[in-house]
């Protein structure tokens, strides 16, 4: 009995013994080291006394160039390259850095980060309730001392900041963000790069931010001489570098436009260059109108352009968006019918009916079945008229830019889409689209 | 035997009290990051708000983005207001509704009986294919939407085309109110007794001109009596009395309705309510509805035209 009770004592003894080091495995508990990264984070944004330059990448796509200068008052500065206006423009809002699962940073009231996230399509072109999906509440993906990573909370979009020299910090408040839009300064389809004895042709499209280079036959089907554009200082650079002649480019800078000659001046791979307007582009694809012509008429389909003629950098020149018909029905598209009748083709826009889900044409013109002139213009001559076709107004300005005398060039944009160019100053194009 | 068992319960005891005690500190609490809300370094627009709405009507307005507040649309992509909007709005509701209801009910009144917070989204809530212009919780809170498109004369780019943004965002505020209003008094019973029997769910597909003939001022109206109330006096007092009456003339047409209607009872439904909004005002609020509604319409014409 003595023996098991002094057994028992011994192990109870033994075991009780006591782990007093419950140390964590961090310095400092959980709240503190939040508040230490969030400090850390404000030192950070605040303290580059030269401010930031960003990358935005909005889920839609696209690349937008930001500068960012932040304050300890959750203030900040910004300046965009969404247009002309936010490239030069500063504008101030408030931000804000808060813990939210993660450390992170909110553009709280509206700035030029919110123009591209606005579900509101009149803002910037994008969805109905979507925008282009970018973000303005952002995580902290990682960071070093001049480089920030954010991913957006909403959208998962993505935000690179890079601490900015003082001289792009200059730069940036003189306004060379928008050098780069000078590019829309020359109001041709095609514009022109020349560097030394190369040149090449591109279409540049400021609405999706893409430009693409003509392919070996003068249309823009090659899929991989078509690029996304972003701005940089003093010009534009590119997503994927394009070859012309034996030089790769990534980047055109020093964008100076001369309002006299009509001409950029520019700089690429440290050498000159010029951007110019064309009117008859280096290669011009000769078969390329027939071959719109008999895309339709071969399968009894039509062409259709939702906002017609685009004319010397106005796009809906005309303004067929806000037709009418006679019986009040809005307008939807504009057609070109080949073949609509065995001598004749259509022209016309068209109404659509909400009410019964059709679509209705009040008036059109007859042009003849085009001339196909050897240089690869397509010449529109007028036969009739389908009822009373306008004689003021968009139907009518649209009409008399399809019968001009010098025509269009044609370039296929698609299996099933081309845009067609007017041959007289090159500033006049509609861009037709198939359903087939 | 005896002394054995002394000396093991003492045993005991001291194992007991060497029992270790282990410090577990919480660490400091008083620095919790977000612990009592946002802070920010307050700047002219807080001042504005602090001055004008918190200090004297205990009414707090928070424009800095936080969709967590507007979570009935938490999937929805909205963007927060532009700063230089907000104290055009505020003022503006400020002379339309706080103003008025001031003037007319007290300022006791007033300040017993508002939301007391104000949520303010930049963008339109764009929700299968309609726009969601405000909407209000639990009587405190009230989440207006589209303030980035709120022009009112004298502000650039105004148009006439922009009144339709402003009149509803009204309509917003006082159909709120009249909400609150009908949950501290009831409103009587006989508001919707002659309109009981046409109240449906099914409001969504009814048009505006099928409310009306059948003595509805709006298709929500017809979704509950409490709707109905509350778009009655929003309607009347954001549209004016004149604006009332034409509408209610305008019931001209014979036969039934799908639902056994005459234009004679539409337009007893829609009188027999309007006495009562008139009569519940006074006597349970002592206000008069007419003066209000004079008040309230002068506001809004200033704004506008």
């Amino acid at each position: 009995m003595k023996k098991l009770l002094i057994i028992i004592v011994s192990a109870v003894t033994l075991f009780s013994s006591c782990k007093k080091d419950d140390e964590s495995i961090f310095s400092k508990p959980p709240d503190e080291r939040l508040n230490d990264a969030l400090n850390a984070y404000q030192t950070q944004l605040a303290g580059a006394t030269n401010g930031w330059k960003g990358l935005i990448y909005p889920k839609g796509g696209g690349i937008y160039t930001f500068y960012f200068k932040f304050n300890n008052s959750n203030r900040v500065q910004m300046l965009s390259s969404f247009d002309s206006a936010s490239a030069v423009n500063i504008k101030e809002s408030s931000y804000r850095l808060k813990a939210i699962q993660q450390p992170s940073l909110l553009f709280d009231t509206y700035s030029y980060l919110h123009v591209l996230a606005d579900p509101n399509p009149n803002v910037n072109g994008g969805p109905v309730g979507a925008g282009l999906q970018s973000d303005f509440e952002y995580y902290f993906d990682s960071s070093s001392a001049d480089t920030i990573n954010l991913v957006g909370r909403f959208n998962g979009s993505k935000a690179v900041l890079v601490k900015a020299t003082q001289a792009e910090a200059a730069a940036f408040t003189s306004g060379q963000l928008a050098n780069g839009l000078l590019i829309n300064k020359i109001q041709t389809y095609y514009k022109r790069l020349t560097i030394g004895s190369a040149s090449v042709d591109f279409n540049f499209d400021p609405a999706t931010r893409t430009i693409k280079w003509t392919d070996v036959n003068g249309n823009l089907l090659d899929s991989s001489r078509m690029t996304d554009y972003f701005l940089v200082l003093g010009g534009i650079g590119f997503t994927k570098p394009i070859t012309v002649g034996n030089l790769r480019i990534s980047q055109i800078t020093n964008l100076s436009f001369s309002t006299s000659t009509q001409v950029i001046d520019a700089t690429v791979n440290n050498a000159a260059a010029t951007i110019t307007e064309v009117m008859v582009p280096l290669k011009v694809d000769l078969n390329a109108p027939f071959r719109w012509w008999n895309y339709a008429a071969v399968s009894d389909d039509y062409w259709y352009s939702f906002n017609g003629f685009h004319a010397n950098g106005v796009e809906d020149a005309f303004g067929v968006n806000k037709l009418v018909s006679s019986g009040n029905l809005p307008y939807f598209f504009l057609i070109y019918y080949p073949k609509y009748g065995t001598t004749n083709d259509l022209f016309a826009p068209v109404f659509l009916d909400e009410a019964t889900n059709s679509l209705n044409v009040d008036y059109g013109s007859a042009p003849r079945i085009p001339t196909f002139t050897s240089d690869g213009r397509a010449l529109f001559r007028e036969l009739g008229e389908y009822g009373t076709y306008p004689t003021t107004g968009a139907a009518a300005a649209s009409r008399q830019v399809l019968y001009n005398s010098a025509g269009f060039y044609l370039v296929q944009t698609s299996e099933s889409s081309y845009d067609m160019v007017g041959a007289r100053d090159g500033k006049s194009w509609i861009s037709w689209y198939s359903s087939k | 035997m005896k002394i054995i068992k002394v000396a093991f319960f003492l045993f005991s005891l001291a194992i007991l009290a060497s029992s270790c005690k282990k410090e577990a500190a919480p660490g400091s609490v008083d620095n919790i990051p977000g612990l009592g809300g946002d802070s920010w370094v307050s700047g002219q627009i807080d001042k504005y708000i602090l001055d004008t709405l918190t200090v004297p009507y205990n009414i707090s307005v928070k424009y800095k983005w936080d969709q967590f507040e507007i979570n009935n649309f938490l999937d929805k992509t909205l963007v927060p207001p532009k700063e230089e909007q907000i104290i055009p709005v505020m003022r503006a509701i400020k002379k339309v509704w706080i103003n008025t209801y001031v003037a007319e009910g007290g300022d006791l009144f007033f300040k017993r009986i508002s939301p007391k917070f104000m949520i303010l989204v930049g963008s339109p809530i764009y929700i299968r294919g309609a726009i969601v212009e405000g909407f209000a919780e639990g009587g405190r809170k009230v989440v207006l939407s589209n303030i980035n498109n709120f022009r009112i004369k004298g502000m650039p780019g105004y148009s006439v085309a922009d009144n339709g943004v402003v009149l509803r965002m009204f309509h917003v505020i006082h159909h709120e109110y009249a909400h609150i209003l009908d949950q501290s008094i009831k409103v009587p019973i006989d508001f919707s007794a002659s309109s009981a029997s046409s109240y449906t769910s099914d409001w969504l597909n009814i048009s505006d001109r099928d409310a009306l003939y059948d003595g509805f001022i709006t298709p929500y109206a017809q979704s509950s009596k409490e709707e109905d109330w509350a778009e009655m006096v929003s309607l009347m007092l954001v549209n004016g009395k004149p604006w009332f009456d034409d509408l209610v003339n305008s019931i001209n047409y014979t036969g039934t309705t799908a639902n056994g209607t005459t234009a004679e009872k539409a337009k007893a439904r829609l009188r027999q309510k309007e006495a009562v909004v008139i009569n519940y005002f006074k006597q349970a609020w002592n206000i008069n509805f007419y003066s209000l509604q004079l008040r309230t319409k002068a506001e809004i014409n200033a704004l506008l035209f």
